[in-house]
């Protein structure tokens, strides 16, 4: 088309849904303009009413239990066997062949498949019952055994991928293959923010002492959602988040004279063209005005008090370590960020497990605990789900030679473990088993999907429902496989 | 530059981000200098794990799968990069110096500078809004010197030294809000 004819065949839409109701005229808009994504492809959504967090119209699809999710992601494949998943029998087989009836040919990664042993390796740590159900924790996450009365345990995650990228990539994504979008975009994207000053959904990334596998930005990306749906990451430092200070030799009130006038300029423009992107525009500066200070602001814990502070673990005094990143999950909570995810990476442990795994948990478990009981001191545990995990676990037999005070584990998909809290998940629960080498799943198997359509579920989303039109598919954080939300940990 | 092809280059960046996610965390950025840093974003290095951050931040493809349509979005991040980053600081320096060169009317300068970032000849009360601009940075620039040469020496090309810093410096400021308009990003 000729771009003058164009522009005045816009201008012509325009001037028409102006004066109609906004949200039918941004319908129908979307309809003429053949942009059949997102909220438009979802014919069930229940009104066509404006979403006041600026997420989809017709979200929440349900009362939400969670007003916002923190998601202690472990980035590595936390050991099930060493934490949480103990058979006390497995000792008896330390040291013996794994039998083929429990691998029963199972595939496993080219880091072991090569072995011409497989000794089963039993945790090289002592476990002991807590809480009101006796519930099994090693002793290398001796605060986590303190609050297994608020959590549940789910022992029978399962995963197609068994090395990190495709893993971590379809436990964030939804797929293995990379592109989708993560949840924490999806959140953004169905529920929007009641905090305009920050973005909806923040991520930051600490490291224990274990190896560590590479990152992705994709972990926390938009896919094919709008980037504004992306996570944004904070970064310990004097600049937490990117480009967010003003360049030398500008400050505050030369910037917001400068803001001002772009203002003023805008105006214009907008005058001469009516595009309201160009509103939407002027709208953004001044967020990113107003984040230069919300963001330094909720970064200085001085408004902290040491008792609080002391909940966390001494750690809490590093920048960028996972307790200090714990403090800032609940504060960002306070604020209303809808999605808080912490990477935590160095949980790959193929060698020296027993020392390495000590070391991981001594940097998360103080915290996490810290962080249950903070939110519960302040009222928010109820409306906050807390998640733990990471994209799968480890091998029953070791990795490299066993000896007697070290060994290695491989990656294991077929089972591990993960645990869940707060907003309308049962406390002090477990759900599913595996068998004693914890290899394979004896009852009430949950694919990752489950897992990821439970959270939804805790923020008042249908995970069929929350829907994306892209390369002709419906996308969804689900996929396309059947999955279910686990009724049967949830209150 | 008017350079074809040739390898990837890296042009600024902030630190950390690529041992931030590398496996365990020993991949360092070494950020280019001289040409490479002014070259066109086709030939900006790209790294799976960590793109270029205002590569991600304004909608870059993932390169995954084909892109039948853009997204077109608009968020805070962007203004930031386009406000704060040193590419784009050291841009309007660039611009500005260009335009105090090239005439020596401040109008006359302020109009060019219109007119090179969105290709429109400026309204009156456009320049007026501008002058004003200028004129009341450089008050601002001539009492305080450090400021202003706090704000040239960003980015590493060199600038004219003849040019006063106070005058170079309030100029900066007014190709930075040109740059940041919406008639400059969208329209331009």
């Amino acid at each position: 088309m000729h771009p003058i004819l164009e522009f005045h065949r816009l201008q012509t839409r325009r001037q028409l849904f102006g004066n109609v109701s906004r949200p039918l005229g941004a319908a129908a808009l979307a309809g003429l303009l053949g942009q059949t994504g997102g909220a438009f492809a979802d014919s069930s959504a229940a009104s066509p009413a404006t979403n006041p967090n600026g997420g989809l119209p017709g979200l929440p699809h349900f009362a939400p239990k969670a007003k916002r999710v923190i998601y202690l992601f472990m980035c590595g494949g936390p050991s099930h066997i060493d934490t949480f998943d103990y058979h006390p029998e497995i000792r008896e087989f330390h040291g013996q062949e794994l039998p083929e009836s429990v691998r029963q040919g199972q595939r496993i990664t080219t880091m072991t498949s090569g072995q011409k042993s497989f000794p089963v390796v039993a945790p090289m740590f002592e476990f002991k019952r807590h809480g009101q159900h006796g519930t099994w924790v090693s002793e290398i996450l001796p605060h986590t055994a303190g609050v297994v009365d608020d959590i549940t345990i789910v022992k029978s995650l399962h995963t197609e991928a068994i090395n990190h990228d495709p893993a971590i990539t379809f436990i964030n994504t939804g797929a293995q293959q990379p592109g989708k979008a993560s949840m924490g975009a999806w959140l953004s994207y169905g529920l929007g923010s009641p905090n305009k000053n920050l973005p909806a959904y923040i991520v930051m990334i600490s490291r224990g002492p274990g190896q560590k596998q590479a990152l992705y930005s994709r972990l926390w990306g938009s896919g094919f959602l709008p980037s504004k749906h992306q996570g944004v990451a904070l970064r310990a430092g004097s600049e937490p988040v990117l480009y967010l200070n003003d360049p030398n030799g500008i400050d505050r009130d030369m910037r917001r004279r400068m803001l001002d006038r772009i203002n003023t300029l805008n105006e214009q423009t907008y005058e001469e063209f009516g595009d309201p992107e160009t509103q939407t525009r002027t709208a953004q500066y001044e967020m990113a005005f107003r984040m230069q200070t919300s963001v330094p602001g909720l970064m200085d814990l001085s408004d902290e008090t040491a008792d609080t502070l002391a909940l966390y673990g001494k750690d809490v005094e590093q920048p960028g370590s996972f307790a200090r990143n714990c403090v800032i999950a609940r504060r960002l909570a306070e604020r209303g960020v809808p999605c808080i995810q912490l990477f935590h990476r160095g949980w790959d442990q193929h060698g020296a497990l027993p020392k390495n795994i000590t070391g991981q948990c001594q940097t998360i478990d103080h915290a996490t605990a810290g962080l249950i009981k903070d939110l519960k001191q302040r009222g928010m545990f109820d409306d906050t789900l807390i998640v733990w995990g990471g994209e799968f676990g480890r091998t029953i037999y070791s990795q490299g030679s066993l000896t007697k005070d070290d060994h290695g584990r491989d990656h294991h998909g077929r089972c591990f473990t993960m645990w869940l809290a707060g907003a309308g998940i049962k406390r002090g629960f477990e759900y599913g088993a595996t068998d004693i080498h914890s290899y394979n799943i004896l009852e009430n198997p949950v694919h990752i999907r489950d897992f990821n359509a439970t959270i939804l579920s805790q923020l008042g989303i249908d995970h069929n429902r929350l829907t994306y039109l892209y390369q002709g598919l419906d996308q969804k954080l689900t996929g396309a496989e059947p999955s279910r939300v686990i009724t049967e940990i949830l209150t | 530059m008017p350079k074809f092809g040739g390898p990837g280059v890296k042009p600024y960046q902030p630190p950390g981000l690529w041992n931030e996610v590398s496996l365990d965390g020993n991949v360092r950025f070494v950020q280019d200098h001289g040409e490479n840093l002014y070259r066109r974003s086709i030939y900006t290095y790209w790294k799976r794990s960590a793109p270029a951050p205002a590569f991600t931040i304004f909608d870059a493809t993932t390169r995954e799968k084909c892109t039948l349509r853009r997204g077109r979005t608009n968020t805070p991040l962007q203004a930031l990069v386009t406000m704060n980053d040193v590419q784009y600081i050291e841009a309007a320096r660039a611009l500005a110096q260009r335009v105090l060169l090239a005439e020596t009317d401040t109008d006359a300068q302020l109009k060019l500078a219109w007119r090179l970032a969105t290709s429109r000849t400026p309204a009156d009360s456009t320049i007026a809004t501008l002058r004003e601009a200028y004129q009341q940075e450089l008050s601002v620039f001539q009492a305080d010197p450090e400021r202003a040469k706090a704000l040239l020496s960003i980015g590493e090309s060199p600038r004219d030294e003849a040019i006063d810093p106070a005058v170079h410096a309030a100029m900066t400021n007014v190709t930075s809000l040109i740059l940041n308009l919406d008639a400059t990003l969208t329209r331009g």
